[in-house]
C-alpha cells in the first residue's frame, strides 16, 4: 500500500489564509452594500407578495340592492404603483375601520390576473344578515374610496401535479366569484383545465356572473356552466333543485378522474359533502374554500362551555395590556374587534394563521374542523383566535399587526 | 421601558438561543421578530391534513468529542427538553448513468466504515484514517478553548490540525489516499455546507460529517417548529420578552458610531448590547452609512452570497411502503464530482428527496406520506427574465422536473398520489427571509471566506461597538447547528462584556 500520510500537507499554510482574506476584502468596494430590492429574487417577491396594497374604488357595479362589485385600482398617491399578479382563486384580504373597530374581511378576488395587470381587482360583496363589514361597504363605498388590501392570499387555486385535468365547479350564492376568475383566467391561458361549473342558485335573478360566464363558454370549450335553481318554475336550460350526487355525475367526465372544487355558504358545504362521499372520490380530488368564520360552538357534541357566559380576556400586545369580555359562543378576535383592538387576521376560518397568538392562562374551545394549528403549537399553547372561543378567564399575548 | 440590557434582532436559531442565554444569564432581553412566529426557517406550515417540515433534513445534536458542546449540550444547559428521534441509515447516494452507484451509507462510525468498505472494497484505512483526523482537530480546539489562541503552541503541539485547517476536503483526502469512488461517497454532503469540496474547507466539512456519522441524524417529533416554541417557552420562563410582527426598520447609534438601540414597529427601544440574527447587509441597510466602518464595508462587499434552494413539499395520499420509498435521505447525482454536480445544478447536478415517514412513522396521517425535495440554486440562478405573472408556471415545471425525474430514479409513481403540493424558491426564501437573494445561510464559506479565516479575523470582521452577529452568516457557516452555536458565542460575548462593564 503507497505511504500516504497527512504530513504531505503543508502547515505553514494556514499562515497564508489570514493573509489572503485580508488581501480579498482590501481590494473590495468600501460603497455602500447594495439594496435589499435590487435583488432579482427580492424583486419578484415583492412584486408577489406586497406587504399590503393601497386601492381605491373605481367603479361600482350594482347587482343587487345588497350585492355590489367593487372595481379597485391601485392608488399611486400612496405608494401602490401596480396590482400583485395572483392565481385565479385567491382572496384579498380587506381592512376596514368601522364604528372604532378595526376590521378583515377576506373577499376572493373575481376578476382575473390578467385583469390585475391592467391594473383592476375586482370583490363582489354580499350583504349578510348582520354583517358589519359587507354592510359598511354597501352602505359607504363610493367611488374614489381609499382601500387597505393585503396581498393576494389563499390556497383554493388550480394545481396541475395535483388536480384532474376537469374540475367540476360548485357553487353557491356568492361563492361564484372565484369561479368568475377561474373561468377569465382559462379563456386568458393563466389557467389549464376544463371547468364544468354547477351554479346553485335561488332563482335566475339571483345567478349573479351566470350569463357572463355562459358567454366566455360560448367562446372556450374548457368551460360549461349549468344552473341549479332551488325555488321558482322550471327554467330552459337549467336544473332544478340541489346539487346532488346525481346531478354531478350528470355532468362530471365519464370513465376519468375529475376534481370537484367547492365555494359557498356552510349550509351548501353540509349538503354536497354528504352528496360527494356517496360518489367514491378520493379525498385528494375534493377541495373546498375556506369555511369562513364559525358560528354556534355549542352545537357541537364536544363543546363543554356555557355559550352565554362573559369571561374576562386580558389581552397584552407590544407589552401594553387590555381587559376586554367575550362571552363564550363569540371567538377571541371578535371579542378583540369590537373592544377596538387592531388584531391580526386574515382568512378568519382558522387556516392561514396571521392571528396565531399566545394563551398564556384559561382555556379554548377550537371545533375540529377550523383547528389548522400546528401539533407543537397545541403543546406549546398558541391559538387561532378567530377560531377560538373561551372556556375561562384568559390571558393571551397577541402579535400586533406589522406598522402599528 | 423602553431600555434593554439586551435586544436581539430576528428569532431565528441563533437569536433564540442568543436570546435565551442572555435572559438566563439575568439580563433584561427583548426578543423582536418580523414574523408572528419564532424560528425562521426552522417552523413548519399545515396544508390539509399534513404538517410539513420547511427546512430540516436532520439535526445533528452531538459535538464529534464528548469534550466539545454539540447542540445538545446547549439545549440541556438551557434546559430545552425536546426528544429527539434518531436514524441509523446516513443516507442514500445515487448516481445516475452507467457508471454511477447506488450506495446507502450506515450512521456510527464502525456501522460508517463497515458500509464504506462494502462499496469500495479496501477503502477502510484511509476511509478511518480520515475520520481520526478529528481527533486533534478536536484537541486543538479544546486547548484553545481553554488557553486562548497561540500560534506557537498550534505550530508546535496541532500541526495536523492546522493542515487540515489549511486545505480543502478534496486535499486532504487525496493526501490519504482515500480512493476516488470513496472520496464520491465521503463528498455527498457538500451540498449541506454549499461549496463544492475541491474548495470546501477540510476542517469545516469534517467537523460536520463526524458529527452525523458519529452523533447520528436526527429529528424532532413535531418538525422544527417544536425546537423553536420550546426555545421560546425556555427564554419566557427566564424572564425574556418577546415581539412579534416587529420588523426592525432601523438600527441607532450614538456620535462614537456605537451602537444604542433600534426602531421595531414604530418605537425607538434602547440597549445596552445588540445581537443580530439578522445578515449584516440588511442592518447595514437600515442603518446611517456613516456609523458603518469601511472596513465592514469592503468585507460585506467581497463576501459571495451563499445558497439558496427550491423546496418541494409533497403530502401524499398512499404510505411510504405503497409509494415503494424505503429511504429516509436520498441524494440524487448526476456525477460523481461535486464540482461537476454544482455545474449541472440546473439540469439535476445534485438533488436531494426526503421522506419523513421513515424517520416519524406517524408524521403524517394514517394512510399517508410526504416527501421533501431539496434542489439547490445559487445566486444568479434564477431566469433573469422571469416575471410575476410566468412565476408559477416557472416553479411548477420545476417540481414537475424534479418529481419526474425522481419517478424514473426509483422506478415508482409519485404525481398520481399528491394530495397536497407546496414548492418554495429562492423567491419564496427573500420573501420569508428577507437576505438577499433568499440566501439561506448567508456568505459562501468559499476558500478566502472559509470558517477558519472567519474565525481568526473575527474581532477585525465585526467592529462596530456594541453590535453582536449570530446565524448562518456569522462564523460557522451553513446550517441548523451553526445557527444554535454561533447564538451561544454571541451570548457568551455579551455576556462576558456586561459583567466587565464595557
Amino acid at each position: 500500500m503507497a505511504n500516504f500520510n497527512i504530513s504531505a500537507l503543508n502547515r505553514a499554510k494556514f499562515v497564508s489564509m489570514v493573509a489572503k482574506r485580508l488581501r480579498v476584502i482590501s481590494k473590495s468596494s468600501d460603497a455602500p452594500v447594495k439594496a435589499l430590492s435590487t435583488y432579482h429574487a427580492n424583486e419578484l417577491a415583492d412584486a408577489l407578495h406586497p406587504h399590503v396594497q393601497f386601492l381605491t374604488v373605481k367603479e361600482i357595479i350594482e347587482h343587487s340592492p345588497d350585492m355590489k362589485s367593487f372595481l379597485l385600482a391601485p392608488d399611486v398617491s400612496r405608494g401602490t404603483k401596480s396590482l400583485a399578479w395572483f392565481s385565479a382563486g385567491q382572496y384579498l384580504s380587506i381592512a376596514l375601520e368601522v364604528d372604532g373597530q378595526t376590521l378583515c374581511r377576506p373577499y376572493s378576488i373575481a376578476s382575473s390576473p390578467r385583469d390585475a395587470l391592467q391594473g383592476i381587482y375586482r370583490i363582489t360583496v354580499k350583504r349578510v344578515g348582520g354583517g358589519l363589514a359587507s354592510g359598511f361597504m354597501l352602505d359607504n363605498w363610493t367611488i374614489g374610496t381609499k382601500v387597505i388590501a393585503s396581498a393576494p392570499l389563499g390556497e383554493f387555486t388550480y394545481e396541475p401535479l395535483r388536480d384532474a385535468k376537469t374540475v367540476v365547479g360548485i357553487a353557491g350564492g356568492s361563492g361564484i366569484t372565484p369561479f368568475r376568475a377561474f373561468a377569465k383566467a382559462i379563456t386568458e391561458g393563466d389557467e389549464d383545465f376544463r371547468l364544468i361549473l354547477l351554479y346553485g342558485s335561488r332563482t335566475m335573478a339571483d345567478a349573479v356572473f351566470s350569463d357572463e360566464i355562459a358567454e366566455m363558454a360560448e367562446h372556450c370549450d374548457k368551460i360549461q356552466i349549468v344552473n341549479v335553481l332551488s325555488e321558482g318554475k322550471k327554467v330552459k336550460g337549467a336544473e332544478s333543485g340541489f346539487i346532488t350526487a346525481k346531478l354531478i355525475q350528470k355532468y362530471a367526465p365519464q370513465g376519468e378522474d375529475y376534481s370537484i372544487f367547492l365555494c359557498g355558504p356552510q349550509a351548501m358545504y353540509d349538503f354536497a359533502d354528504k352528496e360527494i362521499a356517496t360518489l367514491g372520490i378520493r379525498g385528494k380530488f375534493v377541495r373546498h374554500e375556506l369555511f369562513g368564520e364559525y358560528f354556534h360552538p355549542e352545537k357541537n357534541a364536544d363543546y363543554t362551555g356555557d355559550k352565554d357566559e362573559v369571561y374576562n380576556i386580558t389581552v397584552r400586545m407590544a407589552g401594553e395590556e387590555t381587559v376586554i369580555s367575550c362571552k363564550g359562543d363569540t371567538t377571541l378576535l371578535r371579542a378583540m374587534e369590537a373592544a377596538g383592538i387592531p388584531a391580526p387576521s386574515d382568512c378568519r376560518s382558522g387556516r392561514c394563521g396571521w392571528c396565531h397568538s399566545q394563551l398564556l392562562s384559561g382555556d379554548v374551545y377550537v371545533p375540529e374542523s377550523v383547528d389548522g394549528r400546528r401539533m407543537a403549537d397545541k403543546m406549546y399553547g398558541y391559538i387561532h383566535p378567530c377560531c377560538s372561543f373561551p372556556l375561562s378567564d384568559i390571558v393571551i399575548d397577541v402579535p400586533p399587526m406589522p406598522g402599528m | 421601558m423602553n431600555t434593554y440590557d439586551v435586544i436581539v434582532v430576528g428569532a431565528g436559531n441563533g437569536g433564540l438561543v442568543a436570546a435565551t442565554e442572555a435572559a438566563k444569564a439575568g439580563y433584561r432581553t427583548l426578543l423582536l421578530e418580523k414574523h408572528n412566529l419564532p424560528g425562521g426557517c426552522a417552523t413548519s406550515f399545515v396544508r390539509g391534513r399534513f404538517e410539513f417540515e420547511p427546512s430540516l433534513h436532520e439535526l445533528c445534536s452531538e459535538s464529534s468529542s464528548p469534550k466539545l458542546d454539540g447542540i445538545s449540550t446547549l439545549f440541556r444547559d438551557l434546559g430545552v427538553d425536546v426528544p429527539l428521534v434518531y436514524e441509523d441509515t446516513l443516507f442514500r447516494a445515487i448516481v445516475k448513468g452507467e457508471d454511477g452507484y447506488d450506495v446507502t451509507l450506515k450512521a456510527g462510525k464502525e456501522p460508517f466504515l463497515d458500509s464504506m468498505e462494502a462499496a469500495v472494497p479496501g477503502c477502510r484505512e484511509s476511509v478511518k484514517a480520515f475520520l481520526d483526523l478529528i481527533e486533534p482537530i478536536d484537541e486543538a480546539q479544546i486547548d484553545m478553548n481553554e488557553n486562548g489562541l497561540n500560534p506557537i503552541r498550534l505550530f508546535k503541539d496541532h500541526a495536523d490540525f492546522l493542515r487540515v485547517a489549511a486545505h480543502s476536503a478534496d486535499e486532504v483526502m487525496n493526501a490519504l489516499g482515500v480512493p476516488e469512488k470513496a472520496q464520491h461517497l465521503l463528498n455527498t454532503y457538500w451540498g449541506y455546507l454549499g461549496v463544492p469540496t475541491d474548495e470546501l474547507n477540510a476542517l469545516h466539512y469534517l467537523s460536520m460529517i463526524t458529527c452525523y456519522i458519529y452523533g447520528h441524524p436526527s429529528m424532532p417529533h413535531y418538525r422544527s417548529h417544536e425546537l423553536s416554541l420550546a426555545l421560546i417557552k425556555k427564554f419566557q420562563e427566564y424572564g425574556g420578552e418577546v415581539r412579534y410582527n416587529s420588523e426592525v426598520t432601523r438600527f441607532l447609534y450614538n456620535g462614537k458610531h456605537e451602537c444604542i438601540g433600534v426602531v421595531a414597529g414604530g418605537k425607538v427601544l434602547y440597549a445596552k448590547k445588540i445581537i443580530s440574527n439578522v445578515i449584516p447587509n440588511n442592518v447595514f441597510n437600515r442603518s446611517d452609512d456613516r456609523h458603518i466602518s469601511p472596513r465592514s464595508r469592503k468585507l460585506a462587499n467581497a463576501r459571495k452570497l451563499g445558497m439558496s434552494v427550491s423546496t418541494v413539499y409533497l403530502g401524499l395520499d398512499c404510505t411510504m411502503q405503497e409509494l415503494g420509498v424505503n429511504d429516509y435521505s436520498v441524494f440524487v447525482m448526476s456525477d460523481k464530482v461535486p464540482r461537476k454536480q454544482y455545474e449541472n445544478r440546473r439540469d439535476f447536478g445534485m438533488y436531494i428527496v426526503n421522506c419523513l415517514n421513515k424517520v416519524l412513522p406517524d408524521c403524517t396521517p394514517e394512510g399517508t406520506s410526504t416527501l421533501f425535495f431539496t434542489v439547490p440554486f445559487f445566486p444568479g440562478d434564477l431566469p433573469a427574465d422571469l416575471t410575476p405573472q410566468d412565476y408559477k408556471k416557472f416553479k411548477n415545471a420545476l417540481a414537475e422536473k424534479y418529481i419526474r425525474d425522481y419517478e424514473k430514479v426509483m422506478g415508482i409513481s409519485i404525481v398520481p398520489h399528491i394530495e397536497e403540493i407546496s414548492i418554495a424558491t429562492p423567491v419564496t426564501f427573500a420573501r420569508y427571509l428577507g437576505t438577499p437573494d433568499g440566501t439561506i445561510y448567508g456568505y459562501a464559506t468559499e476558500d478566502w471566506d472559509n470558517i477558519i479565516a472567519r474565525t481568526a479575523m473575527k474581532d477585525a470582521d465585526y467592529d462596530t461597538a456594541n453590535l453582536y452577529f449570530c446565524g448562518g452568516h456569522y462564523i460557522r457557516g451553513d446550517g441548523y447547528p451553526s445557527g444554535y452555536i454561533t447564538g451561544h458565542m454571541a451570548a457568551t460575548d455579551v455576556i462576558q462584556a456586561l459583567k466587565e462593564g464595557k
